[in-house]
């Protein structure tokens, strides 16, 4: 067998994902060993032209980042989709949205204005903003059309395996790298790169009753560092997502925001964990029930921190 | 005129297109450079609280 052909790109991504690619260190030398890249910006110096003239299907796995935000994010999914055998989306903003994805929450109009008009460090006195098309003396330059929503790259193209995380651990990375190597893929459609079970299964927090009678934020409270986060009421979505990070977050006194996305069977990981909060909230009337919830601050925000396009939601309705 | 098209710009964190501007003699009349990505955390950092703006704006660059 020939060595693999294999491709990485950022559509609406910060580039963390490349650089925990990269975090498999020494190990990226075995890589190189059995397979070509024939695509990574971040790393080599590929254009679009040399992919758009590859033969559909040339690259055998391409690894896809970022979030569908524009007009060109979307034109190269579809361009990687063609030349590609294998697409992964690959992170938390190419399966469910990511970050990028809290865009939802707001208007397309909204964004250009607080970009481009309103930022107190912007000077645009001419009140100028981005163009898909502007004519200039030597010719026309172009530029993507900014969506009014984000997208997941599984909603704008047939996406074969999700690999989650934010950024996906590096030891995950280099297990579905050995995979890609064996030739034996998991079904299409499947997750990879984590694990089937919660991130409270891999977390050390010593778990007793989850009965909660108030949220705190940080400066409220010094957490116990033995203690799992939610019985002592920090808000951390563990029980709903989903594991395979090493509970990197929880272990460093941080509470999980869920960058893994829901476990199997699950539509929609900020519905569960309103679920979850129903079955702990330690409230004898319906007024403490509401008392205790409403401690917490920007729950949708917190709730789909990672996966407000990927969920039943997509986005707020009047943004 | 003849144009010369760098997209996309390689090796840095973002996206970046250049487009170059030669004149009959070729000698570079004008340079234009784009950058097509947004994302709007300034926008979408609105009604988050304070201390989770850190692991938020932490994902603009991951470089």
């Amino acid at each position: 067998m020939g060595k693999l052909k294999i491709a990485s790109y950022w559509a609406a991504a910060c580039g963390g994902c490349d650089v925990a690619i990269l975090d498999i260190h020494e190990k990226i030398v075995d890589v190189a060993n059995i397979a070509d890249i024939v695509f990574w910006p971040v790393a080599t110096d590929f254009k679009e032209k040399d992919v758009e003239g590859y033969p559909d299907g040339y690259i055998d796995v391409t690894l896809f980042h970022g979030a569908i935000r524009n007009s060109e994010n979307e034109h190269y999914a579809q361009l990687l989709r063609r030349k590609s055998k294998v697409l992964v989306a690959f992170g938390s903003c190419s399966m469910m949205g990511g970050i990028p994805g809290l865009a939802n929450f707001k208007s397309r109009d909204g964004i250009l204005s607080r970009v481009y008009l309103e930022s107190p460090s912007t000077q645009n006195r001419e009140g100028v903003l981005p163009q898909t098309r502007v004519e200039v003396p030597e010719g026309e330059l172009e530029l993507p059309y900014f969506y009014e929503d984000v997208k997941t790259l599984a909603d704008v193209v047939d996406v074969d395996y999700f690999m989650p995380g934010c950024p996906p651990a590096p030891h995950q990375i280099w297990a579905v790298l050995q995979v890609i190597a064996s030739g034996n893929l998991p079904p299409k459609g499947a997750v990879v790169g984590a694990s089937d079970k919660s991130l409270c299964d891999e977390c050390p927090r010593v778990k007793t009753e989850k009965k909660v009678k108030k949220f705190y934020r940080p400066h409220e409270i010094i957490p116990d560092p033995e203690k799992c986060l939610l019985e002592q009421g920090i808000v951390c979505m563990g029980p709903v997502t989903r594991g395979g990070c090493g509970a990197q977050c929880t272990r460093a006194n941080m509470p999980c925001r869920g960058c893994y996305g829901p476990l199997d069977g699950v539509v929609d990981q900020g519905a569960k964990f309103v679920s979850t909060l129903a079955s702990i909230v330690d409230a004898d009337t319906p007024e403490e029930a509401e008392e205790i919830i409403g401690k917490i601050v920007d729950p949708a925000g917190t709730f789909y921190r990672f996966g407000l396009p990927g969920s039943l939601l997509r986005r707020a309705r009047n943004a | 005129m003849r144009r010369i098209t760098i997209d996309p710009i390689t090796r840095l964190e973002g996206h970046g297109k250049i487009n170059i501007f030669l004149d009959d003699t070729g000698a570079v009349k004008n340079v234009y450079f784009q950058v097509p990505e947004l994302r709007g955390f300034e926008k979408f950092v609105e009604g988050r609280p304070a201390e989770e703006v850190p692991q938020i704006v932490s994902r603009i660059c991951g470089v």
